[in-house]
């Protein structure tokens, strides 16, 4: 469960987040939108710890990100995965090497790690770029290069960041379903996107945001 | 362009462990063999034993056997008025020509010992020189350990010097592995962020980093023992007779030593990365 109370971040002057209060149960699929500079970004990183909030909290299954020791948010960040907006990928690593760090550094054994990579890459459709290297590849197959990294783990949480806004419309929708079925797995999934597109062909539980306040929650 | 640039760095960094090693290991081996020599000396010990002018032969053959009593030592020779003053003249050379305006030889005729004791401080020469001195006929002794006190004392100050210029080089090499990590950690900031993303433990990071640092120091310390190896085998320093003492053995360091310059190369460069990582993961 993610919790977040009274929830303000700025940065200088500039106010990202103010005042938000949201809660997100285990298990569910919610989409995060808003016109560009609303905050998603803002959001989705601090429900990660990537950045620290100028006051309230964020709770992550009860423990307090605030009060967090830096390797007890190390633990945590192995159970959430994350789509980086810029994908962030390993320049002079390869696809599968980028893929199979989120498994190593949790210190898996190798052949599992081996398997578990090859099984992820099939499912985002790059069993054929293994050897590549990211900057080799479309702005498509680096995004999925970062989903793939992202649910490799099977993540009890995963946070997306304008996961399709590279893909095609048909490449979108199979990302969506793959999102769905990590989702029946138990997975709670929190996706950022103001593609119009994906909220309409969605019944989920959709949170508008509007200069760093939430105007409407529908679940 | 930066892995061009990072790889000079890496051979400038390498270079400057290599010499800094290198210096401190020739000062090993210079230092090992002045000390191996002046331990030989010590044991070969020799006196000499002045007698008075006009010494009795029932005297003399009294120092004489006193002197055969004396355990370990070896009668080298007896040199008498006329030899010394031949001696003397052999010495002197071409300046030899005041000699011929001597009414009388000055000089006194002396025994000359060695004591080859197997131990190294075995003898107790000034002991042993109060006795001869107490003998009827026995003018002085002298005996040459004043001058390897003396050596004794550079020694300490050889050995003072080199752990001055050895500290100095150690923190030298320190510094450089500590900026060649910090800009190795510097030119993969990026990488670091990310895996730090995705759940990486400092540790996880951070070990790369240190092996590097290790790996550095001690490739250092083996190029360091090979060239100073090759150095000694292709310098002429077998053998080297100096102050026309026995010839002396210029050896290379034990096995032992060169374990140590392994050792301090792979320290150093532990301490160097652990002072990198200590300084960058803080943040
Ligand atoms: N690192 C940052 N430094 C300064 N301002 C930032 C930073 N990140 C975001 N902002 C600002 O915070 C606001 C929200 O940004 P963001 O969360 O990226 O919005 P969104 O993802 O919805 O487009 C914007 O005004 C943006 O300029
Ligand atoms: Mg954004």
């Amino acid at each position: 469960m993610i919790q977040l109370f009274d929830l303000s971040k700025k940065f200088g002057p500039n106010v990202a987040l103010n005042d938000i209060r949201l809660r997100i149960r285990q298990g569910e699929f919610v989409f995060v939108t808003g016109p560009s500079g609303a905050g998603k970004t803002t959001l989705l990183r601090l429900i990660f710890g990537a950045e620290k909030p100028a006051s309230g909290y964020i709770l992550i299954n009860a423990v307090n990100l605030n009060r967090i020791s830096r390797p007890k948010l190390d633990l945590l960040r192995r159970k959430i995965g994350f789509v980086f907006q810029d994908f962030k990928l390993l320049p002079r690593k390869t696809v599968f090497e980028n893929v199979a760090i989120a498994l190593e550094v949790i210190g898996l054994r190798p052949k599992f790690v081996r398997k578990k990579t090859h099984q992820t890459l099939r499912l985002v459709g790059l069993a054929e770029k293994e050897k590549s290297y990211p900057l080799s590849l479309s702005g498509g197959e680096q995004q999925r290069v970062a989903i793939a990294r992202a649910i490799v783990k099977d993540p009890l949480i995963l946070l997306a960041d304008e996961p399709t806004g590279n893909l095609d419309p048909q490449l979108t929708m199979e990302i969506m379903e793959l999102f769905k079925s990590i989702h029946r797995k138990g997975t709670t999934v929190v996706v950022a996107t103001h593609s119009q597109e994906l909220l309409e062909a969605t019944d989920c539980r959709t949170i508008l945001l509007n200069r760093g306040k939430i105007s409407e929650d529908t679940p | 362009m930066n892995i061009r640039k990072n790889l000079s760095v890496h051979i400038l960094s390498l270079g400057t462990i290599v010499a800094s090693l290198l210096i401190l290991g020739a000062f090993l081996l210079l230092f090992g063999n002045l000390n191996n020599w002046l331990q030989r000396w010590g044991t070969a010990l020799s006196m000499s034993i002045y007698l008075k002018d006009g010494i009795s032969e029932y005297r003399r053959d009294k120092v004489y056997s006193f002197i055969r009593g004396l355990p370990e030592a070896e009668i080298k020779r007896f040199i008498s008025k006329e030899e010394a003053l031949k001696d003397l003249r052999a010495a002197l050379g071409e300046d030899a020509g005041f000699l011929n305006r001597l009414v009388r030889n000055p000089l006194p005729a002396s025994y000359e010992i060695v004591f080859e004791s197997k131990g190294t401080h075995g003898v107790e020469p000034e002991r042993i020189k109060g006795e001869l001195e107490k003998l009827d006929g026995v003018e002085e002794v002298q005996y040459s350990n004043e001058w390897l006190n003396k050596l004794e004392g550079f020694l300490n100050v050889v050995r003072l010097i080199g752990f001055i210029i050895g500290g100095l080089l150690c923190l030298c090499v320190v510094f450089i592995v500590t900026n060649t990590i910090k800009l190795t950690i510097y030119s993969r900031k990026d990488e670091i962020e990310i895996l730090k993303l995705v759940g990486a433990t400092d540790w996880f990071v951070k070990t790369p980093f240190l092996i590097e640092g290790t790996i550095q120091g001690i490739s250092g310390g083996v190029l360091a023992v090979l060239m100073l190896f090759s150095g000694y085998l292709i310098l002429p320093t077998k053998g080297v007779s100096l102050l026309g003492l026995t010839p002396l053995d210029f050896v290379f360091l034990p096995a032992g030593y060169l374990v140590l310059i392994l050792i301090l190369g792979a320290v150093l460069g532990v301490i160097g990365s652990f002072i990198a990582i200590g300084r960058f993961f803080a943040v």
